[in-house]
């Protein structure tokens, strides 16, 4: 097995792919409850451009769709075998753009594409301004991206001349300035650094830097290092990459550590044995990320890591959490994103006053740059749910 | 949870930066207080702090460190509970009427509050400032964190436009002009630091608060012991603080370049610093979160103003008192609207560019 990492595997008996990770696409499925799939063939496709699929990450039989308000898709949950084969590929034909891009789109890898302004899955006609690939990640107990690209190099590095040759825009790799990953300069890929704190790892702060996103209606693409890492391993395989890194971490974990686990893997399994006892909290992302709430939980796409940590037993009461005043302390400016007036913004996002939120930046903005101000704001405001509304208006009036 | 927690770690670092000048204020009233009553044993002083001060001060006429901490906390201690029974009086009933819990910022408005105060102000005029503070400085916003302006600044200048006269015989009205803060000022104009120096104030004892002045505000040392605390925490903006030294002492530095041989004009900045109730008001009302400018350019545009807002009112008014507190009021309201047009510079900015 080429490329391989030292990390222990863990096994997965269930996974789901999440309907709210594909957004800006209307999911119609292409298998039922029972049906058996294979790693890498399509489960469901966007009604309105067919082109766009999102394929099953393990091989197994699909236990159950799960559907909710007017039918709007959950979930799609898999019991998996690895016992069936994956889907093979054929090699793209030519390095031309209607290859490489129709190649992403049959193979799946298109769905972990993502646009700012909005953070949807990109139309498979549409022209960036720019493309950035992540090869970073400064969260708290991330795992280093610097392991896991140098164990998978050739991967890597075709799979930025695949990108580079998707569009004519810009290819930017970002990474920190103590690991360059390993890419081929004839590429045409620009590597930018970006060092400094937590946010220095959001795509948002790449986007401020290089691309800033204006009022003129353009949008930029942008990927994440192990979905990089999946297209090239369909590109120099033929056969998908069945696994993705995550880091487990806080201080109710046993073992904090790097594991190697199928996409969308139930949290159940994932934490079997790893937590110790006691009430917890588990956060999907670092100590910045989306509180899990109780019941099922499966990994989203795109997700790098787990955070479990020990709780107070006492429950806040009502009275406690109600949503206070905003105050404008001076600790907000280091978490915002660079080019961003934080409390501006964050006033506008409670006010919900969309036009405001526009014009101070929210188009460069999705819920994840928004994860470290909601903790530090003392207000107990949600400003990424607030940000996704205001999105969804800007988007609609677009 | 998270959020309130967040709330009351504010509260508390606040209180805790207080803590140093609170201590100054204490020892430093009763120095004065003892003092004016040696030199003048028939000034005032009969009221209920001074049989306060006399019941716990052991000795008047020999006083040790114990009698000035006895002497200054007989006159903080009753002017601060009468401020926090009213603050809390409005507080509840403000509560009460808007179905909120009650919020705990009215200790902070009432310390503050005292704490500008000269130490021999009435109590009348505290029910009445403390009054205005609660009520039109926060409860008519809707509580913490609504207002645009900081209360205990808004009650300090109410009582100061509203009492602008008010002074008498007691030892702690002596070196202060009514609720406006120093007489140093006027001081310097008529006899420059010779006329400091015969009324006991040089650098060091401006340094370390041993000179009249409103209860809080003569120390620069403790000052600066509580900007460090809410510097160090992030509670306050450090471009907001340094943008206030920063101008003070560039237009000081200006106005003495361009010339007055004496008087006023010809005061050094570090005198500027020192005497009146600059320091403490930059760090503790100008640096108010709430009510001061909240990006960042804003930051350095309000502080700049307030230095200069300061400095003019020092300069150019004949009687020269020590104008902070104006300063500070109106560059609060102007705030918001620098920050509007740094938000609208910043979109402009925004606009042009080519995504």
């Amino acid at each position: 097995m080429p490329g391989s990492l030292d990390l222990e595997t863990r096994k997965i008996t269930r996974l789901a792919l999440l309907g709210s990770d594909y957004r800006g696409v209307n999911p119609e499925l292409l298998c039922q409850a029972g049906d058996e799939v294979r790693a890498g063939s399509a489960v469901m496709r966007d009604a309105r451009r067919p082109a766009i699929q999102v394929v099953a990450p393990r091989s197994g039989i699909v236990s159950k769709v799960e559907r909710g308000s007017r039918r709007k898709l959950v979930a799609l949950h898999i019991d998996v075998d690895d016992t069936l084969a994956a889907s093979e590929f054929t090699r793209p034909a030519s390095m031309e753009k209607e290859a490489q891009r129709e190649f992403m789109l049959g193979t799946g890898i298109w769905s972990s594409l993502r646009t700012r302004p909005f953070g949807n899955i990109p139309d498979p006609a549409a022209e960036p301004a720019a493309l950035f690939i992540t090869a970073l990640d400064a969260e708290p107990l991330a795992p280093q991206p610097a392991l896991i690209i140098d164990a998978y190099a050739p991967e890597f590095s075709a799979a930025v001349n695949s990108l580079a040759s998707i569009s004519d825009a810009p290819l930017y790799l970002c990474h920190a300035s103590d690991y360059r990953p390993p890419y081929d300069e004839s590429s045409g890929a620009i590597s930018a650094v970006f060092d400094g704190g937590y946010s220095a790892g959001l795509p948002g702060v790449h986007i401020q830097a290089l691309c800033p996103i204006g009022f003129a209606g353009g949008e930029v693409w942008h990927i994440g290092y192990q979905e990089v890492i999946a297209l090239g391993h369909l590109l120099l395989h033929g056969k998908p990459w069945l696994q993705r890194v995550i880091s487990l971490g806080g201080d109710a974990v046993n073992d904090p550590r790097c594991l190697l686990v199928a996409a969308g893997a139930a949290i159940d399994d994932l934490l079997a044995g790893e937590v110790c006892d006691g009430p917890v909290q588990m956060q999907l992302g670092s100590v910045y990320g989306r509180p899990l709430e109780p019941g099922p939980a499966y990994l989203a796409a795109g997700q790098r890591q787990l955070t479990v940590m020990k709780r107070a037993a006492a429950e806040a009461s009502s009275e406690e959490s109600a949503v206070g005043a905003l105050i404008p302390g001076d600790w907000l400016e280091a978490l915002a994103p660079p080019g961003i007036f934080p409390v501006p913004l964050l006033r506008a996002l409670q006010l919900g006053d969309a036009e405001r939120a526009r014009e101070l930046g929210a188009l460069e903005l999705v819920e994840e740059d928004l994860a470290a101000l909601s903790s530090a704001c003392v207000s107990n405001s949600d400003y990424g749910l607030l940000l996704r509304r205001v999105l969804d208006q800007l988007e609609a009036a677009r | 949870m998270r959020a309130n927690d967040g709330r009351r770690r504010i509260f508390k670092l606040q209180l805790l930066a207080l803590l140093p000048v609170t201590l100054a204020a204490i020892l430093n009233s009763g120095y004065q207080y003892l003092g004016g009553i040696a030199a003048a044993p028939a000034s005032g002083g009969d009221d209920l702090r001074g049989q306060l001060a006399r019941g716990l001060a052991s000795s008047f006429e020999n006083p040790g460190l114990y009698d000035y901490f006895a002497a200054g906390l007989a006159h903080l201690l009753p002017m601060l509970l009468l401020a926090v029974l009213v603050g809390g009086l409005w507080e509840r009933i403000i509560a009460e009427r808007c179905r909120r819990p009650i919020e705990p910022s009215f200790v902070l408005i009432a310390l503050l509050f005292t704490l500008l105060l000269p130490g021999a102000a009435s109590f009348t005029h505290i029910i009445f400032g403390m009054t205005c503070a609660i009520l039109l400085g926060k409860g008519i916003f809707g509580g913490d964190g609504k207002s645009f302006l900081s209360p205990a600044l808004l009650g300090v200048a109410i009582v100061q436009v509203s009492f602008a006269g008010a002074s008498g015989t007691h030892p702690l009205w002596s070196g202060v002009a009514g609720y406006a803060g120093s007489d140093a000022f006027a001081l310097y104009h008529r006899g420059g630091e010779a006329a400091l120096a015969q009324a006991d104030i040089n650098l060091w004892s401006a340094f370390f608060g041993a000179i009249p002045g409103p209860l809080g505000t003569t120390s620069l040392l403790a000052v600066a012991l509580g900007a460090a605390v809410l510097l160090l925490t992030r509670v306050i903006a450090w471009r907001l603080l340094a943008a206030q030294a920063i101008g003070l002492i560039v237009i000081a530095s200006l106005v003495n370049w361009m010339g007055a041989e004496t008087g006023i004009g010809s005061m050094p900045a570090y005198w500027h610093l020192l005497l009146g109730s600059f320091a403490f008001g930059a760090v503790f009302l100008g640096c108010d979160p709430v009510a001061s400018a909240c990006t960042n350019p804003g930051r350095w545009i309000q502080g700049f103003l307030i230095a200069a807002l300061v400095m003019l009112i020092r300069v150019a008014n004949p009687i020269h008192p020590d104008a902070v507190i104006p300063a500070l009021l109106l560059a609060s309201i102007l705030a918001p609207l620098i920050d509007h047009a740094v938000i609208a510079w910043s979109i402009k900015q925004r606009a042009r560019r080519h995504v």
